[in-house]
């Protein structure tokens, strides 16, 4: 059985890591917030819970909020992210577990150890909303365990359990053995054996198959000897306004089962609806981002998975949507079953590959899975191994075999090599395609920003995309301000991908902001294309009964995108570091958008003074004492 | 005047038995646009018809067709 801790409150007394609540005031909270923070420490074994205060959720509201704060509150951005004392946190938000339209979402925040920015990833499924269940608005865990170690979290009972025989297992038969000796009820979030490997590319898995994936906080997670945290609550999330709640809830859930793309076409095809469309514009990256058209698009889209592999729809907790894929191979080399492919795993394996063959590529995404690694991030490593085998850099006798664009069974290959660590070559890919491509003497085959690799739209095409992959605090992510929604979809409104103009303030505003007080809310991003941030106020509001509006959410995800600029700031970012390979700045070879290039350096200045920053790209005081962070004026020296 | 055209996602039920990504011909008069294509053509209902590509650039439904053009369109998607 498990040691168990000892749970009191904090005084100032205690040990470092309570010092996120000392400037804030301690006042209930009527709903929405469960109210408190565990705080787990791995070294000790022993956890605390402390009230989470009035003032935090005012200003931060939760989620990716919560996170931001607390952790440049909490830990030096100069922290090795491999060592006890960088910190992982899991943070749900108001709405999480409310029963709002996909009230899903939590957030795993952490320094990356394979950008050494701030990490904050997303994920869905059921474990965010257990947390809440349980009585916790974030969950800390700091320190090193001595050994594998798994904790379950049963309401306010912690304990610490031996997880050596757990070390090894994938998310899947983690998340059996966990249930079977906690509960049946219990939601698992773990690491597979890349996260245990310190694979820079390991994400978080939840509920076996949804990935907080990017950043490589599934490392984090197995430098400090955490296998897995396993959550049960009999709780459930208090409204401050019951009836105003649902009647904006039912509202949003109008809108979205009414949504031709919400519950049309992502019911459907899922994400990958838009393999076709990204291709025939000429905007979808292929063998390495050295070209925008793929031939086997068609092969590997959203329709042929449908019509190939699709066994059923899956969904996330309280989501009518169900986007999730269930696809599987029957037979032959490729064979398996489970969620996915997405779109961008779709495309790192598939067009960025050069590989035609779909099959190849659900077996690429269910190793993934077992692995536990970011499916972009591995897909692009395993392109960027082909282009430096192709050109001669890396040998054949360092890989083991051929590995080609378009050989399906070699990204196969490559992959396991990747999930396994195996060797020096799958050691190196396993801690992504910078360093790997850094090794053999060509930086310039790395296709991602501030080491995290870009994603399936080309910068090329997409300016929107070149500025937002350039500057997103995390590095080339896209879906922190997947400013495709208006340069394609007209969401919110049709701007075309190659003006310029106005480009700096969509990037800034409709989209970054926007998300990160989205992923503050609880809700999944993906319901922003039946709804808009007044609806998802509409339901914050007397859900917390603290008064959030409109406005407060725009200055909220400013806040957020600030606080996050300010700690890789101070963990040694300048603004050398907005940039895009120099690839992104040649002419598209051929299709529809041949010459056309990523015009970074024409929207970063403005971009800039958009933003409130210095030339250095540094928030001036004006701009922090706008957002309430006027302390942190001079924290980032000149 | 010749037009290509593609059908994607849901559209493609409007052409059964058309391979994924194959194009079929439609003959137009000089003055054709994208909406009278959607519309007169193929008989989509107007609002499945969401994007239209018209030789990979997006077009609106007022734009004006050429001879040879391709002509991809699409339901309202996204994706992420």
């Amino acid at each position: 059985m498990g040691q168990r801790s000892n749970s009191s409150s904090p005084t100032r007394e205690d040990d470092a890591g309570h010092g996120a609540t000392e400037n804030f005031k301690m006042t209930m909270l009527p709903g929405g917030y469960m109210g408190k923070i565990l705080q787990v420490d791995l070294t000790t074994r022993r956890s605390r819970t402390e009230p989470l205060d009035r003032t935090l959720a005012e200003q931060y509201w939760g989620g990716h909020g919560f996170g931001i704060r607390l952790f440049y509150d909490l830990v030096d951005p100069a922290v090795d992210p491999l060592s006890p004392e960088n910190k992982l946190m899991f943070g749900a938000g108001p709405l999480t577990g409310t029963g709002a339209v996909a009230a899903s979402r939590y957030v795993v925040v952490s320094k990356s150890p394979l950008t050494n920015t701030i990490a904050c990833s997303n994920s869905g499924g059921f474990f965010g909303p257990e947390m809440k269940f349980a009585g916790y608005d974030v969950i800390i865990f700091e320190g090193r365990a001595d050994k594998p170690v798994y904790v379950w979290i049963e309401n306010d009972r912690v304990e610490f359990r031996p997880a050596d025989k757990l070390w090894g297992k994938t998310p899947e038969e983690t998340d059996e053995a966990v249930r079977a000796a906690t509960s049946p009820h219990a939601k698992v979030a773990c690491i597979g054996p890349a996260g245990e490997r310190r694979s820079l590319l390991a994400g978080v898995v939840n509920d076996r198959q949804r990935l907080a994936a990017r950043s490589g906080v599934g490392a984090v997670m197995g430098s400090k000897n955490l296998k897995a945290v396993a959550v049960h609550g009999t709780g459930s999330v208090r409204l401050a306004d019951a009836e105003a709640f649902w009647f904006a809830a039912l509202d949003v859930l109008k809108k979205v089962v009414n949504d031709p793309v919400s519950f049309g076409s992502f019911r459907a095809y899922g994400t990958a609806n838009l393999v076709n469309l990204i291709n025939e514009m000429g905007a979808y990256p292929t063998r390495n981002f050295q070209e925008e058209v793929f031939e086997g698009a068609a092969a590997t889209s959203g329709e042929a998975i449908a019509e190939k592999i699709l066994v059923k729809n899956r969904a996330c907790f309280a989501c009518p949507i169900a986007c999730t894929r269930v696809s599987e191979v029957k037979d032959g080399p490729y064979q398996g079953r489970g969620e996915g492919p997405e779109y961008e795993t779709t495309w790192a394996f598939g067009a960025l590959c050069g590989v035609s063959n779909l099959e190849a590529i659900a077996r690429a995404n269910f190793l993934c899975r077992d692995y536990g690694v970011d499916s972009i991030s591995a897909g692009a490593t395993v392109a960027c191994a082909m282009e430096l085998y192709e050109k001669g850099y890396a040998p054949e006798s360092d890989i083991g075999f051929p590995l080609r664009f378009g050989d399906a069974e070699a990204m196969i290959r490559a992959t396991i090599m990747l999930g396994e660590r195996d060797g020096k070559f799958g050691a190196r890919m396993a801690d992504g395609s910078y360093r790997l491509a850094a090794h053999y003497g060509h930086p310039e085959l790395f296709m991602g920003v501030k080491k995290l690799e870009m994603a399936a739209y080309s910068p090329r095409v997409f300016q929107g995309m070149a500025l937002h992959y350039a500057t997103s605090n995390r590095g080339a992510c896209h879906v922190r301000g997947n400013t495709v929604a208006a340069e394609l979809y007209g969401i919110p409104k049709y701007v075309p991908p190659d003006t310029l103009e106005g480009k700096e303030e969509l990037v800034r505003r409709p989209f970054q902001n926007s998300t990160a007080f989205v992923d503050s809310s609880g809700i999944c991003l993906f319901t922003k294309f039946a709804i808009t941030h007044r609806e998802i106020v509409a339901m914050m509001a007397p859900a917390t009964g603290l008064d959030f509006t409109f406005d407060k959410s725009i200055t909220q995800g400013d806040r957020i995108w600030n606080m996050e600029r300010l700690f890789n700031l101070r963990a040694g970012f300048t603004a050398a570091d907005d940039t895009l390979p120099d690839r992104m700045l040649e002419p598209v070879p051929g299709g529809p958008r041949a010459g056309s290039r990523a015009e970074l350096q024409k929207n970063l200045e403005t971009y800039y003074q958009l933003r409130g920053w210095d030339e250095h790209g540094v928030p001036m005081k004006q701009k922090l004492a706008e957002l309430g962070l006027e302390d942190f004026w001079g924290v980032v020296g000149g | 005047m010749i037009i290509h055209v593609k059908l994607y996602a849901s559209l493609r039920r409007y052409r059964p038995g058309l391979a994924l990504g194959q194009s079929f011909v439609c003959a137009a008069p000089d003055s054709a646009t994208v909406e009278w294509l959607f519309l007169e053509a193929l008989g989509l209902p107007p609002e499945e018809v969401a994007i239209a590509l018209v030789n990979g650039i997006h077009s609106e439904r007022d734009r004006l067709l050429c001879d040879g053009d391709t002509v991809a369109l699409w339901p309202p998607i996204a994706g992420g």
